[in-house]
């Protein structure tokens, strides 16, 4: 390996254990604290009669903001780790799923910051950065000769457009996440008592916010990915499946932006369309496990 | 106005077919339905997709009963059936009844929005902020004015008795944003349309070096092959090979450029990929007078005769002197069995055959053998051959191209920045409105605010932090009606501490 690439690798292995220990943070702050009150009454049998009644409440603050603190050194590392890899290969790590994620894990460690930053909702991190360091343990988990830059084929070597469509993706799928994060704490704000969460209106306008970021951004990586492959193959659109699996996440953002804007929608039905977009990006993210066709070849 | 005129006047009796158009157009119109229509296109995209992976197949492992569906589903290719194609339509149709709908509406609040207000309205908002003040009327009137219009909003006012409502807006465009999206959804179908009617796509190209071929499809272009280049590696396979070649646009040169494999060239809407490439025969053919009838190269090899079928063979067609000419050149190839080739032609021979076009004979059936049926020529000799003099000059070389020709293109862009454009104005300029009341009093006037933000978050934290401002610039602190969740804003949060 060469130097630059190992040294990519050590600062993202630095960066999965700081976004692992940040996650951990943000789940106990998260959860909150659970008190147990125990109220013992002395009978007049002589018995004495003990019942405990639990109360839950806002988690330790203390642990949210090692959490941010975490979170920044991991999104430092992540970004480092982009960087020295994008000067060792002389193009934007966007070739193959190794440095995808890569890409991903920074973006979302760096979204997260900004709506953190934005809204003061820390507890969105429980999900944001399980979601950054599962994808840490993803890299992990990927054969270890694609941490080597390989050179292109000749088909991805568009770079400056191939590297804002892959780019426009990755990063709406930061965004994605996020939405996905703030629906779910939706659902429990409006279902359920929990007073230590920020308000369910809130939490619906983080989710809204993080999609009018993040729907411009997949639109812009459909227009470019089509002209890509106009480049590439001469066509437009050939109804590939990954293709058609990116416009079927497009859609159901697409129907989640209509039922903001209905009465009765609005709210929970709204947030379970955002957890099943999560479901579609994932479907294409990973879309390369399930489909063949034209952009098989970007290693898996 | 348009809508409260059309509240006015119920007609008293409407025919059936008016109640029904009413219907449709109504069901068009409505978000619901369109939900409803986008979830069932999401749902085929889906089904489309799936199709193209194991998916299905794994459904029909798990759950043999269910093979029959699947192979059908295997089968259905959605993205050309009739029922995707009908979804696309009603989607279409509904945008533009949807627009058609709303636009008078939301033109209407952004030229003449409603000024006045109620004491009612701004009692019942979830959200509001009251400052008494010691000021007059007019002095406070023109405070809160002044910020507003400093903080971009475009002010109006308007006096009910001794009161002054106040209507403040702030990107009012905002609304308008989504109709050059959802046009160029529109516009992404008729691109589609346009280019699969119009444009076409060519995967053989052919023109011989030095010679100049139609395009055709209506395109009015064609294109001239300067000089066909190959690079070969030391094991004799193609490494890179090099069109160069001129565009014209009807008959005037328009581009000239190289085509490579990975780099096509492309005019217009036209673009041309190199494919392949092989031999031609530069032929002259002139008829007794010694008028040129054909001075071009003939591509050899694209097909072979049945009765020769190693060696490479071309095709001329004349139809002016209804004739078409066959050319069969040597086999070269060493790998080919001797036995099939009845010609023996050695290099620098070309064997020509002559007969009607139209003939019921098909070049590939010419019938081989020399004297009546066949001559072989020998480069740079004229021979006379069923009336027309022929002269095979020298060997070229011909060039195959890929073009594709996408009229579409041109929409596809303007749809791309209406999409892009749009969804930047609807979302990073949202509409924000204020509605107020200047109430004069015994000490001072008596200012009243709220915005219009009921379910929206940013609305409400915007109005806050036009709060902020409005204490230090009428000098009172206000009094503030806020939602129950105070410790979402800052300004409630500071507030408090
Ligand atoms: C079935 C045909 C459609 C109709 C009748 C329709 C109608 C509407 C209407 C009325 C709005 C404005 C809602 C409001 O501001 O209150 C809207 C917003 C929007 N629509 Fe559509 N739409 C259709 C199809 C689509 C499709 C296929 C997409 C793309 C996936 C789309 C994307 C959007 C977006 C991004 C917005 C902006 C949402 C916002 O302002 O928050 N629409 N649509």
């Amino acid at each position: 390996m060469d130097g630059l690439v190992r040294l990519s690798f050590y600062l993202f292995a630095a960066s999965s254990m700081a976004l692992g220990a940040a996650a951990v943070c943000y789940i106990v702050f998260a959860v909150g604290r659970v008190r147990v009150l125990r109220h013992a009454m002395a009978t007049d049998t002589g018995m004495t009669v003990t019942s405990t009644s639990t109360h839950v409440e806002a988690g330790p603050i203390g642990f949210a903001r090692w959490g941010t603190m975490l979170t920044a050194f991991g999104a430092f590392f992540a970004t480092l780790a982009v960087v020295t890899r994008w000067s060792a290969a002389g193009h934007f790590p966007l070739t193959n799923m190794y440095e995808f994620s890569l890409v991903f894990v920074a973006f979302i460690s760096w979204v997260h910051l900004a709506f953190e930053r934005m809204y003061r909702v820390r507890q969105l991190g429980a999900i944001t950065l399980t979601a950054a360091f599962g994808m840490t343990l993803y890299i992990w988990s990927l054969p270890a000769d694609m941490r080597e830059v390989n050179p292109l084929i000749p088909a991805l070597q568009y770079n400056s457009i191939l590297t804002f469509h892959v780019g426009a993706a990755v990063l709406s799928y930061a965004t994605f996440t996020v939405a996905f994060a703030a629906a779910v704490f939706y659902l429990i704000a409006a279902n359920r008592d929990v007073a230590w969460l920020p308000s369910a209106e809130m939490l619906d306008d983080v989710a809204f916010r993080a999609i009018t970021i993040g729907f411009p951004l997949f639109t812009i990586n459909l227009i470019l990915g089509s002209v890509w492959a106009h480049e590439a193959w001469g066509t437009y659109w050939q109804w590939d499946p990954k293709e058609t699996a990116a416009l079927f996440t497009w859609l159901v953002y697409g129907v989640y932006l209509h039922t903001r804007t209905l009465r009765g929608w609005r709210g929970n039905r709204s947030a379970y369309i955002l957890i099943f977009g999560m479901a579609a990006t994932l479907f294409t993210y990973y879309g390369n496990y399930f489909f063949g066709g034209l952009h098989a070849y970007g290693g898996v | 106005m348009a809508d409260i005129s059309a509240r006015t006047s119920p007609k008293p009796s409407r025919s059936p077919i008016e109640v029904g158009v009413d219907r449709i157009w109504r069901f068009f119109c409505s978000v619901r339905a369109a939900v409803a229509e986008i979830s069932f296109l999401t749902l085929l995209v889906l089904i489309g997709t799936l199709r193209g992976s194991a998916v299905p197949q794994w459904i029909a492992d798990a759950i043999p009963a269910t093979q029959g569906f699947v192979d059908r589903w295997y089968a259905w290719d959605v993205f050309r059936s009739g029922i995707f194609a009908a979804t696309l339509a009603i989607i279409a149709i509904a945008i533009i009844v949807c627009t058609l709908n709303r636009v008078p509406g939301i033109w209407a609040t952004i030229s003449h929005p409603k000024v006045t207000t109620t004491h009612g309205f701004l009692r019942g908002a979830e959200t509001s902020a009251t400052f008494q003040t010691a000021q007059d009327s007019a002095a406070l009137t023109s405070s809160v004015t002044d910020l507003l219009g400093k903080k971009r909003f475009r002010v109006l006012t308007e006096k009910v008795g001794d009161e002054t409502h106040i209507y403040a807006d702030k990107n009012r465009m905002a609304k308008l944003g989504t109709f050059p999206f959802h046009l160029a959804l529109i516009l992404l179908l008729v691109g589609g349309i346009v280019a699969s009617v119009y444009g076409f796509r060519d995967q053989e190209f052919i023109i011989p070096e030095g010679s100049r071929r139609n395009v055709g499809h209506g395109t009015g272009l064609s294109v001239e092959l300067n000089r066909f280049r190959d690079t070969w590696t030391e094991v004799g396979i193609p490494s890179q090979y090099q069109s160069e070649v001129t565009i014209y646009d009807g008959n005037t040169p328009a581009k000239s450029g190289s085509i490579e494999v990975n780099h096509p060239l492309t005019y217009r809407n036209a673009t041309f990929y190199q494919s392949s490439f092989g031999n031609a025969a530069k032929m002259l053919i002139t008829d007794p007078n010694g008028s040129v009838l054909y001075n071009d190269a003939a591509e050899m090899g694209i097909y072979t005769l049945r009765g020769n079928p190693d060696a490479p063979a071309g095709l001329i067609r004349l139809p002016e002197q209804d004739v078409q000419i066959t050319i069969v050149a040597p086999d070269t190839n060493p790998t080919s069995q001797p036995q099939l080739d009845q010609l023996q032609l050695r290099s620098g021979e070309l064997w020509v055959h002559v007969e009607p076009l139209g003939g019921n004979v098909t070049p590939i059936n010419t019938p081989m053998g020399t004297g009546e049926d066949g001559v072989v020529i020998t480069q740079g000799q004229p021979a006379r051959v069923g009336g027309l003099n022929l002269t095979f000059e020298r060997e070229t070389r011909f060039t195959v191209l890929q073009v594709g020709y996408n009229p579409g293109i041109p929409i596809f862009i303007i749809a791309a920045f209406l999409m892009v454009g749009g969804l930047a104005i609807t979302f990073y300029f949202p509409h924000r409105r204020i509605r107020g009341i200047v109430t004069p009093g015994p000490v001072g006037a008596t200012l009243k605010l709220a915005p219009l933000a009921k379910r929206d978050w940013s609305g409400k934290r915007d109005f806050f932090s036009l709060l902020q401002q409005a204490r230090e610039v009428i000098g009172v602190q206000p009094e503030v009606k806020h939602p129950a969740n105070a410790n979402d804003y800052d300004y409630l949060r500071n507030a408090a501490t």
